[in-house]
């Protein structure tokens, strides 16, 4: 039956002369390891449209959509986070691989007449290889993305005379917009992909009528008596190698865990932009063009480079082959290769020391971390950045940076005259404060405690207790509670500070509920009051000068430097669709247990949710209150 | 020897080709029936919140417009209006909650309060305060919702119309 059907369709189509062309071409020299580059470059591209076409069926190209669906594809189908990662991986490996196919072909001298043109084709190859790693970056709409793809369109602007016409023309307008987005779209997954695939053609054609272009020392005699088959020989060797490809692709992608997407694009932001690896040989180049040199950089080096290419099959007209006969060829593609490597390393050596990427690439995961958090909730129409509109921790940052920050030292960055708030409120925190106040870390030497003289596990009891009565601790360990409340009541503690009772004052702060959401509120606006710091206090208080909101913001923003608490917002999302970790799953249930009273108190105050079922409300309530009631 | 190791090649060639085909396609086929695995629109609550108990009055049946949320894929869109109701409460608190829609052909109902009956203006159907079909083309009462009133709340299962 099949055979009919196969046959009814040849005698249409001549469909099996079509086959036998394709899988029949003769190899002469015998089928080899060397020759399988070409096609591993086309079975990644195919492997990249494979991907590229699914994730299209998800995606939307808008300023306020494009973010929210690639989380949609990342975060909230199963295996998108593992095609997205194949097809962002990929784009790396084709890059890899292309450098490798097109050194393969300088040595073997394949670019000599008569195939001048297969190496024209596969120039123009690499760079709309290069353009579909340009514009597949901006898509995700990420800060990354949006940052270092604004570094590119700025360098289509330093074009003499047209610069700022074709800038404007791939940017959809003088801004970054939904037009962007719109035109680097149909870039990445119209013309670029045709374009692509029109050259493809051409090239492997022109590889057809010329053969493979075998080792310089392969004797014609050879060449002539060794005659394998496409298929199955060279195939075999090329699908063997697809294997390995696809192995070590996925292999990475499970490695890495995906593709990285980082927070919603901030434009307000002062993100340090960096581009993909491949790109940083350019973008290291621009650090020495400065000024009206900038041009050389962006455009008269390349283009150079461009050229050298493009003509290089019409300037080396050597009959050989052989390297050694082609030597000042060899020494420019090298010298310009080694350029570009040594150019690459300078720019990631610089960035791996330089403190300020560190940070801000640490600052970025954790912000990436939170937008996926903040997501699940759902992304307002309004677009990608509205997640942090409402988020307190976002607000409570920028408080920070404006208000703290001065004084207080945060991951390296900030003043020294206030304790260092790097991990704030962590176990790790306290027990160093407690073990030596007059670190240079917390009170220096302006500290009025002394260290607490007792065993490490003493101290780390203590700290477990005066912790736990924020409420909000994570983990905590009933015993090590037990003998730290024992060793604080009746050690020398609750001599300098009043512990128990909210109003009591002595000598130094009021410890009752030390670091919870209200006892942090009451410190920062009055410091100076009898019951914390009292004549003592160096701190300013902001009473009056944060609202309501502001305050609780901070107070949020400080609670989420330590990984020991949980905030009260991050509890309860919509029950059905969120999974919180079990951990904080139990503190969870035990926090809305113990605030239900009193969340039930601002729901009659701001009657904003009231509608919501009491388990869901909690979590939606303490944003809303907050936020919305402004 | 050399035919019988290209036979060979052959079938190692398409096997392994297979296996390759398998490995990439088993995740995209996993992506594109996404929509099958999940739920990608849906409102966000089961039971909608309409009010408090206190504001509906005993016996006059009272229209209420009905606000919920919905997710679209990665959107959220909130105070979206779902459609209104008829509700009334009884003397013993508890609630009786109709749709607006007749169930002969869809149209709006409307409350007389005169004569104390729901009227359907396009074909004159009357219902009663309690829903119940009066005269007119109405092949049923009028469809219900269940409730339950939670801190003076009152919910509706607006997805569950009976």
């Amino acid at each position: 039956m099949a055979n009919k059907i196969y046959e009814w369709i040849d005698n249409r189509t001549g469909l099996n002369k079509l086959l036998k062309t394709a899988l029949d071409e003769p190899v002469h020299g015998g089928a080899r390891w060397t020759y399988i580059f070409g096609s591993g470059l086309i079975f990644l591209f195919m492997l990249q449209a494979i991907t590229g076409i699914v994730m299209a069926s998800f995606y939307s190209p808008s300023s306020t959509t494009a973010w929210g669906s690639v989380y949609y594809i990342q975060e909230q189908t199963s295996f998108g986070w593992f095609v997205r990662g194949v097809h962002h991986f990929g784009s790396s490996a084709m890059m890899i691989l292309a450098i490798v196919h097109f050194f393969q072909v300088f040595i073997y001298g394949a670019y000599k007449k008569p195939r001048e043109l297969n190496w024209i084709t596969g120039v123009f190859l690499l760079i709309f290889l290069m353009g579909f790693g340009l514009t597949g970056y901006l898509l995700p709409w990420d800060q990354k993305g949006y940052w270092a793809t604004q570094v590119a369109t700025n360098i289509m602007g330093t074009i003499p005379v047209i610069g700022e016409y074709i800038k404007v023309l791939h940017q959809g307008g003088s801004d970054y917009g939904n037009f962007t987005l719109t035109r680097f779209f149909t870039l990445h997954v119209f013309i670029l992909p045709i374009s692509l695939v029109f050259f493809l053609f051409v090239h492997v054609a022109l590889f057809r009528k010329h053969g493979v272009t075998p080792h310089w020392k392969i004797s014609e005699k050879l060449l002539k008596e060794r005659v394998d088959p496409f298929w199955p020989d060279q195939v075999f060797k090329d699908i063997v190698f697809a294997m390995i490809l696809y192995a070590i692709l996925a292999g990475w992608v499970f490695w890495k865990g995906g593709a990285e997407l980082q927070a919603p694009a901030d434009p307000a932001s002062n993100y340090l932009a960096r581009p993909e690896w491949y790109f940083l040989f350019l973008f290291q180049l621009l650090k020495y063009c400065q000024g009206n040199l900038l041009i050389v950089g962006t455009v008269i080096i390349p283009m150079i480079g461009l050229i050298f290419l493009f003509v290089l099959p019409f300037i080396d007209r050597t009959p050989s082959n052989s390297p050694s006969k082609r030597i000042p060829f060899f020494a420019t593609i090298s010298s310009g290769m080694a350029g570009a490597i040594a150019l690459t390393v300078l720019a990631m050596h610089h960035d791996a020391h330089d403190i300020h990427i560190i940070h801000q690439r640490e600052d970025a995961e954790i912000q990436a971390a939170r937008a996926v958090i903040l997501a699940k909730k759902g992304i307002h129409p309004e677009g990608g950045m509205s997640i942090f509109l409402n988020d307190p921790i976002y607000l409570g940052e920028k408080i920070f940076k404006q208000n703290c920050n001065g004084c207080h030292k945060l991951k390296g960055i900030g003043g020294d005259n206030a304790p260092d708030f790097t991990n704030f409120g962590s176990r790790e925190w306290l027990f160093g404060l407690l073990k030596n106040p007059k670190d240079k870390k917390y009170f220096g030497e302006s500290g009025v405690m002394s260290p607490v003289k007792l065993p490490e596990e003493s101290l780390r009891d203590i700290t477990e207790f005066l912790l736990s009565q924020s409420g909000n601790l994570l983990n905590t360990s009933t015993d090590s509670l037990e003998r730290g409340k024992e060793l604080t009541l009746k050690g020398n503690c609750a001599i300098c500070h009043p512990i128990g009772d909210k109003n009591a004052i002595k000598i130094a702060p009021n410890l009752t509920d030390y670091l919870s959401e209200e006892w942090l509120k009451e410190f920062i606006k009055n410091p100076d009051d009898k019951k914390f710091y009292g004549t003592k206090n160096k701190m300013p208080g902001y009473e009056g000068k944060l609202s309501a909101n502001e305050l609780d913001a901070l107070v949020k923003y400080l609670i989420s430097l330590s990984n020991d608490h949980l905030l009260v917002s991050e509890c309860v999302l919509h029950e059905k669709r969120l999974t919180v970790s079990e951990n904080s799953q139990q503190t969870c249930n035990k926090l809305l247990n113990s605030f239900d009273l009193k969340m039930q108190e601002s729901v009659k105050n701001v009657g904003a949710v009231s509608f919501l079922t009491p388990s869901i409300h909690f979590g939606i309530l303490t944003e809303k209150y907050l936020f919305a009631s402004k | 020897m050399e035919k019988s190791r290209r036979s060979f090649l052959k079938i190692i060639s398409n096997i392994l080709g297979g296996t390759l085909a398998a490995g990439i396609l088993a995740p995209i086929i996993g992506l594109i029936i996404h929509p099958w695995l999940k739920e990608t629109v849906y409102g966000t609550e089961d039971f909608i919140g309409i009010g408090k108990l206190d504001d509906f009055p005993v016996g006059i049946p009272k229209k209420v417009t009905v606000t919920s949320s919905k997710m679209d894929a990665w959107n959220i869109f909130e105070g979206l209006v779902m459609g209104s109701v008829w509700v009334i409460r009884q003397k013993d608190d508890s609630l009786k909650v109709f749709s607006t829609n007749c169930p002969h052909l869809g149209c709006g109902i409307d409350w007389i309060n005169d004569v104390s009956r729901f009227l359907c203006p396009c074909h004159e159907g009357v219902f009663d305060v309690n829903g119940k079909t009066i005269s007119g083309p109405a092949p049923r009462d009028m469809y219900s919702y269940r409730t339950k009133v939670e801190n003076n709340t009152v919910f509706i299962d607006y997805k569950n119309i009976t």
